[in-house]
């Protein structure tokens, strides 16, 4: 049952973390964290552990771990004495496995840097006159191109 | 109103209404790294676009598509050719 919270409690932490890192949501605190997912710690326990948790998700997210990768690198981990449990390990994976996709897509979308195309409209002109020209009889083809970040 | 023969057609931006489209140039590019992911595999399409307004100044504009946008993008263009011969 103890397991069965603890493993609740980092599935929980490993999504704020990677809300905070790749999905740009900056709201949760680390006092916030620590009331609501590990109460029972001290302070200066939970803080090296957050880091800790951090450091490993951004490690497997910057190598873009496949799953021999990710399997290989949490054993690793776990035999680091202290570092992380088997147990710990296993919660890692189940959350890289669920969220790897989405994780993906948001570092695609931080890459993209320059303007991006919100939206295009296109009318088709077959006569055109004005103040300053006669009436033309080419059709000219008009196109509003919005842009904007992160299109 | 008819003015003295014409040598070539007047188009919007020479009415002071729209740019007109003078260059389009593209490239197709492949992010593998960047500081916020080592490992990327992320093609995308950079587009120039060259314009002058009324008074002949031009202005590049670039933008950027993923993939599927670009394929969007040309699917568009291609209807409004597609319209664009039977007015």
């Amino acid at each position: 049952a103890g397991e069965a919270k603890g493993s609740k409690a980092l599935s929980g932490l490993l999504n704020s973390l990677a809300q905070d890192a790749f999905h740009g949501h900056r709201g949760v605190t680390e006092e916030l964290l620590w009331s609501q997912l590990y109460p029972e710690a001290w302070p200066e326990e939970f803080c090296p552990f957050l880091e800790k948790m951090r450091g490993i998700l951004k490690s497997i997210a910057s190598a873009d771990m496949d799953f021999n990768q990710l399997e290989g690198f949490l054993t690793a981990q776990t035999k680091k004495q202290g570092w992380i449990t088997s147990d710990q390990a296993a919660v890692i994976s189940k959350f890289w496995k669920s969220h790897k996709t989405k994780i993906q897509e948001s570092l695609m979308n931080q890459s993209h840097w320059e303007d991006g195309l919100q939206n295009l409209s296109w009318r088709v002109d077959g006569k055109s006159q004005s103040r300053h020209s006669a009436q033309t009889h080419t059709p000219v083809a008009i196109i509003e191109l919005e842009f904007g970040k992160r299109g | 109103m008819d003015g003295p023969g014409l040598r070539e057609p007047m188009l919007d931006a020479k009415s002071e209404v729209t740019n007109q489209l003078i260059d389009f140039q593209w490239k197709l590019g492949m992010a593998v790294s960047s500081n916020s992911c080592r490992s990327l595999k992320y093609p995308y399409i950079t587009v120039v676009l060259k314009v002058a307004d009324h008074s002949g100044q031009v202005k590049n504009k670039s933008f950027e598509m993923t993939i599927p946008q670009f394929q969007n993008f040309y699917r568009q263009f291609k209807e409004i050719a597609a319209v664009i011969e039977t007015v």
